[in-house]
């Protein structure tokens, strides 16, 4: 009933390397001929990223704080209901449904936690999830190898806190008592989540160091959102500096090019997000773009036609009378 | 000592960094002079690190100290150690072009006008005021008042 959705990508609004999508738009071509010139010429951030040729290294290269795991934590938790194989019995299904119709309760106001608090932090969270001797995920090979920053953990907490930010944009611009609900899981989340992490994989074994750390890091998560937040709204070298100082650690000797591509990297994904409805996005339907793919900004007949098939999929949902009252959602479809 | 065509290669680079936008806030480093400074020795301008810029004065140190604590695991003035600390880089004609053409891309907002947002992220329906409210208090146009303050803590906006 409240499990997390998964369904497939959300690819409307982005289109890989090659794809035919764009062709396949007739209707459109037209209209923006001009802006697909522009299209064929972007690169990805990770292409970007990879072709600089200047070649400095950071300063310090030796790594004084691997995160060598004892234990592993799983992606979220032991628990039976955020695995992914689990069903709820029958009758623990219906009685939730009874409940739900029985007291009216708001069930976008309840999926705050299932999908912000579990789905989407686990995509924050293993955007930059590392372990010393082991193999890089892609995107963290993105950010590790091709950005060249350290592998460590309060690095992990940066690049974790730089996709929340992402999503908080788009949390805003959802009505604002669903919206801050959806933040605060988030955050609540991430906290209890690093808590964990350092006393069972840091090997932290006071919890007066942790609360320590815990502090450090909601101060860094402060000034990082607040930096971002003035870059997003102000212009790309607000950003950019914002992204070198949090993400980058101010390092001196940053790339140039880099940073742009971090840059490029941050707009493009609140540009498929600003593409979204509040109810898809509520619903879980938001996927980080991987760095080695293209975001190809919508023509304006594609955009019309991608919102047309997403008010006619969610007219028919909403008009099922079938519909279990806990997928109901009041949250509009429509922007 | 670098070759004639890095040198005008940096020196276009230095110009350009120079261009990038004052910080509204003082923050510990500053990617603008950091850059300056590390691209000056390159483009045969010397370090502009003690002409003309004065100590920063004791309202400044505090005023740093309080609002940010340094990052986990660092004493306060290891940024600075590390941003003093000036690496031996080679730089070659053609790196440099690369720079300042992420540079160029980065001042003329290129990203910014390509990924438009528009007003649906820029004023958000949960605060459209959200980001003008942030810009005007950094700007210091004191529209903030204890009342607005107040409203902010007890309803969140």
């Amino acid at each position: 009933m409240l499990k997390v959705v998964s369904k497939p990508l959300y690819r409307s609004a982005r289109l890989t390397h090659g794809s035919s999508l764009i062709n396949s738009w007739g209707q459109g071509r037209s209209f923006a001929s001009k802006e697909r010139e522009v299209d064929k010429k972007l690169e990805s951030p990770e292409e970007q990223a990879k072709n600089s040729k200047l070649t400095s290294k950071p300063i310090d290269l030796s790594n004084n704080a691997p995160v060598k795991a004892k234990g592993k934590r799983s992606l979220l938790s032991e628990s039976k209901y955020e695995s992914k194989s689990y069903q709820l019995p029958k009758w623990k299904e219906a009685l939730g449904e009874v409940v739900i119709r029985g007291f009216g309760l708001d069930m976008d106001k309840i999926r705050a936690g299932p999908i912000a608090g579990s789905f989407y932090y686990a995509q924050c969270k293993e955007q930059g999830l590392q372990f010393e001797n082991e193999e890089l995920s892609k995107t963290a090979k993105f950010f590790y190898e091709d950005l060249k920053l350290p592998r460590t953990f309060s690095q992990w907490f940066q690049i974790t806190i730089l996709h929340e930010w992402i999503l908080f944009v788009r949390m805003r611009a959802m009505p604002f008592k669903y919206g801050k609900n959806y933040q605060q899981k988030l955050v609540d989340r991430t906290f209890a989540d690093i808590e964990l992490r350092l006393f069972e994989e840091m090997n932290v074994n006071s919890g007066r160091i942790a609360d320590q750390y815990l502090k450090d890091f909601n101060s860094q998560l402060r000034g990082a959102v607040f930096a971002y937040d003035e870059g997003f709204y102000t212009d790309d070298a607000t950003l950019a500096a914002a992204i070198w100082r949090n993400l980058f650690g101010g390092r001196k000797n940053v790339d140039l090019v880099h940073l742009e591509a971090m840059v490029k990297y941050v707009r493009a994904q609140l540009y498929v997000l600003s593409k979204m409805s509040d109810r898809e996005f509520a619903l879980g339907k938001f996927r980080f773009v991987p760095p080695n793919e293209v975001v190809v900004k919508l023509t304006h007949a594609q955009e019309t036609a991608m919102k047309e098939e997403a008010i006619k999929r969610y007219e028919a949902i909403d008009a099922d009378p079938n519909l279990l009252p806990s997928d109901k959602s009041n949250l509009s479809y429509k922007n | 000592m670098s070759s004639q065509p890095v040198r005008e290669a940096a020196l276009k680079l230095v110009k350009g960094l120079e261009q990038l936008p004052l910080e509204r806030i003082k923050h510990i480093v500053s990617l603008k002079e950091s850059q300056i400074e590390r691209y000056s020795p390159v483009a045969g301008l010397g370090s502009s690190k003690n002409d003309g810029k004065a100590k920063p004065s004791l309202e400044d140190i505090k005023d740093i100290i309080s609002r940010t604590s340094g990052p986990l695991g660092m004493q306060k003035d290891a940024l600075k150690k590390i941003q003093a600390a000036l690496p031996q880089e080679q730089f070659t004609v053609d790196g440099i072009q690369e720079q300042i053409r992420s540079l160029q891309a980065l001042l003329s907002n290129k990203n910014k006008n390509y990924y438009d947002v528009g007003d649906k992220l820029y004023k958000p329906a949960g605060n459209p005021i959200y980001y003008q409210r942030l810009l005007d208090e950094i700007e210091g146009k004191k529209k903030e008042t204890f009342l607005t303050a107040l409203r902010t803590v007890l309803f969140g906006k």
